[in-house]
């Protein structure tokens, strides 16, 4: 259907310098932000509350757990700070568990195609898989940081116990014990002549502490929004330090730093009782012996064992799956530095509104990047729309021939692997008899394979619940209609040869213009095609007036279900809401669907 | 990655050690621990560069994102001329910076992240890159109102 560059007739567009907002790819995970997340209540909210409320017991339960007499001892050194350390290590230990279960996409495929026969609301939760992975990486941090600090005050206060060497002092007594065997310490700090930093580098807990602090930082830096979007390879090479991460919790409590007495010194020294009494213990008229202390078995391994093996399986699956042979059966260059490749695997099916992961071994052998997919499930190949934003998809427009005049054969482009589809299908467009569709700049790449689809199946099957789109486009530049423009064109000439023209009735608003192409459009205005896109319905300036919009809807389709889809921001999103929300009086109603996309 | 500017990293990463190092410093101080004036030392320290990296520095290709409330900041860094803008003149600032910081327990953690965005700068400086201010015009917002209204009635 789009196979053809679109010459968009006699308006030479200028290359504008490349704006943030649109230079990512169509490497479009579904649109995730923490104002969406707020804006979905139910479900989603009831998994964050439970998260959470998880947290904070593990917080509580474990404070409280080293308030007992255990250690009672290791508390006179160290008084609540060894509570504040201990409990954000249990949560830690909760949150490492879960941080890797998000990110596992076949898992949660896999998930998803069995829970959707139950509930949609439920499986669509697991489109935001990558938003939860960054909440539990954010409480990841914070307990770090508290569990850091607590630390900071214990060896600090070691360190005083050592230092303060004093027999009338009990913290110095029990400093002292297990200088014979070097097993039934309680103070880590075996002596006066060294410094906390030391003992840090010297201890299995310190070390590792160290390596898994500095693997975080870098993670979380590399992390950022800024980055992540423009310096994808940046991101995605320092986001492997999870290994190191991963390795150096598991070790992390094998040195058995945090003591506690044995039970079987609890027996001949009572703390409750004995306390007071440090300068008898031993004694042979006393009744409280020298108490011993022991550490805790590590307990961290147990926590992650199990989502790590599942991580390995993931990425095992990635690996079977990048063997399956992908063909590309058709290359199309755009305008704009749009690439599009269509593509055939054996056994792959689709929905509208679903994405996947591409690789290509000949440009890199760890980059997979997500693209939407802008077919329709009808059409027997599956394509992606590409743009050329930076290192990875520069090195893919080449090996596809992109920067060569003549065609390629067909043997010389490269081998694809290709991993997915993922996410929830949109198929709720099809429910509704009046859809309105919204897409903002590069949001509008799923709604390509959403038209191509409906109207596949209005010619296929007369009987399509569907009975009328309309379709809005905002766009800050003209640079990225051309391969959009040329499917509406397509449509918009198929539609006229089957003489349906009251089908779907499409606006286009250029949001952000420059001075100069605004005398153009003002000159051209009166021309029958439009002068940015060659199509006959014209292009429309600034942001459409959503009232007006809404109500000449509503008078349009009295009595029915209008169903509202946005793929944009998530201001518009809120606008958008507002508009359903006045419009749907006692005959029509908007239902606007934020779950999607 | 040749085209990455890692510059973009180092700032975050220093903008980060920044602030871990003022963290690390408050503790020292408010815990009273040994060698306490470190940490003092840190609170400073960390503040500077906090400051000094607020202000994200325009990409060399393409448009970059400010972020909040940057202006003023991006005002009094650009006083000091070549002394901030030069990559150079940031890692050896960085790395002078991050070396007390490594003598107590509570500011080593600042120190090395500071020395690892120290260490991404000077791998930067290599290409000789400057740092381009992000000033907002004021008079762009002007001139797209005006157009607007005089071409399209609204």
């Amino acid at each position: 259907m789009v196979d053809s560059c679109c010459n968009l007739r006699g308006f030479k567009l200028r290359r504008c310098a490349f704006t943030l907002l649109l230079c990512t790819s169509t490497k479009l995970t579904p649109r995730l932000s923490m104002g969406n997340l707020a804006a979905n209540e139910g479900l989603s909210v009831f998994v964050i509350l439970v998260w959470l409320a998880i947290n904070a017991f593990l917080f509580v339960h474990f404070y409280m757990a080293f308030l007992v007499d255990k250690w009672f001892y290791t508390r006179v050194l160290l008084g609540q700070a060894l509570s504040w350390a201990r409990a954000p290590a249990a949560c830690l230990n909760f949150n490492c568990m879960l941080i890797l279960l998000p990110v596992c996409r076949n898992l949660l495929s896999f998930m998803r195609g069995t829970i959707q026969f139950c509930s949609r609301t439920a499986a669509r939760q697991l489109d935001r898989n990558i938003t939860f992975h960054k909440l539990v990486a954010y409480m990841i941090a914070f307990h770090t940081a508290v569990h850091i600090v607590a630390h900071l005050f214990n060896f600090e206060y070691f360190m005083d116990a050592q230092l303060n060497r004093n027999s009338s002092l009990l913290p110095f007594i029990l400093s002292e014990i297990g200088n014979g065997d070097n097993a039934s310490f309680l103070n880590p700090i075996r002596s006066n002549e060294t410094n906390p930093t030391i003992v840090m580098f010297t201890t299995i807990a310190g070390v590792t502490g160290v390596v898994i602090t500095l693997a975080l930082i870098l993670i979380i830096t590399s992390s950022m929004e800024v980055i992540r979007r423009s310096y994808f390879e940046v991101f995605w090479y320092t986001h492997h330090l999870f290994v190191l991460f991963f390795i150096g919790l598991v070790f992390h409590g094998f040195g058995r730093i945090v003591r506690g007495q044995t039970s079987a010194s609890l027996t001949t020294n009572d703390p409750r009782l004995c306390a007071d009494r440090f300068e008898e213990w031993g004694r042979n008229d006393s009744d409280c012996a020298v108490p011993v202390f022991a550490g805790n078995p590590p307990m961290t391994w147990k926590w992650i064992v199990g989502p790590m093996i599942l991580y390995v399986c993931e990425r095992l699956v990635r690996i079977y799956r990048s063997h399956q042979k992908v063909v590309i059966t058709k290359v199309v260059m755009h305008p704009s530095k749009t690439l599009e490749l269509q593509m055939k695997r054996k056994g792959f099916h689709m929905e509208v509104g679903q994405y996947v992961f591409i690789q290509c071994p000949s440009v890199s052998r760890l980059e997979w990047h997500p693209f939407t997919l802008t077919s329709a499930p009808e059409e027997d190949y599956f394509s992606a729309h590409i743009r050329i934003v930076g290192d990875w998809t520069q090195a893919l427009y080449e090996a596809c021939g992109g920067d060569k005049t003549e065609p390629q054969e067909a043997w010389k482009l490269p081998k694809i692997a290709i991993d997915g589809p993922f996410g929830t299908a949109s198929e709720d467009v099809f429910r509704y008899q009046v859809v309105v569709l919204v897409g903002a700049g590069i949001g509008v790449t799923p709604f390509a394979s959403i038209l191509k689809s409906v109207w596949y199946k209005r010619i296929q099957n007369k009987d399509v619940f569907t009975k009328k789109i309309y379709f809005y486009w905002l766009c800050p530049e003209t640079q990225a209609f051309e391969w959009f423009a040329d499917l509406l064109q397509s449509l918009e000439s198929q539609m006229a040869a089957k003489s349906v023209t009251d089908f779907l009735s499409y606006n286009i608003y250029l949001t952000r213009w420059k001075e100069q192409e605004a005398a153009h459009f003002w000159v051209h205005h009166e021309e029958e095609n439009d002068p940015i896109t060659g199509l006959k319905q014209k292009t429309l300036y600034g942001k459409p007036n959503w009232d007006s919009e809404f109500t000449g809807i509503a008078s349009e389709h009295p009595g029915t279900k209008v169903g509202v889809f946005l793929c944009g921001p998530p201001q518009l999103g809120k606008s958008l809401e507002k508009q359903c929300l006045t419009h749907s009086e006692a005959d029509v109603k908007f239902i606007f669907n934020k779950e999607n996309f | 990655m040749g085209k990455i500017e890692w510059a973009m990293w180092a700032n975050e990463q220093a903008l980060a050690a920044g602030l871990i190092l003022f963290t690390g410093g408050i503790v020292g101080v408010a815990g009273l621990f040994r060698g306490w004036q470190f940490a003092a030392y840190a609170v400073a320290a960390g503040l500077f560069v906090c400051l000094l990296e607020y202000p994200r520095s325009r990409r060399a290709k393409g448009t970059g994102v400010e972020r909040k409330w940057q202006y003023g900041l991006t005002v009094c860094v650009k006083a000091f001329g070549p002394l901030t803008r030069n990559y150079y003149a940031r890692a050896f600032l960085h790395a002078a910076l991050c070396i007390p910081a490594g003598f107590i327990l509570a500011t080593v953690l600042g120190c090395v992240c500071l020395g690892i965005a120290s260490l991404i700068y000077l791998s930067v400086s290599q290409i000789l890159l400057q740092y381009f201010y992000i000033l907002f015009s004021p008079c762009r917002k002007l001139v797209e109102t005006v157009t607007r209204k005089r071409l399209f009635h609204y």
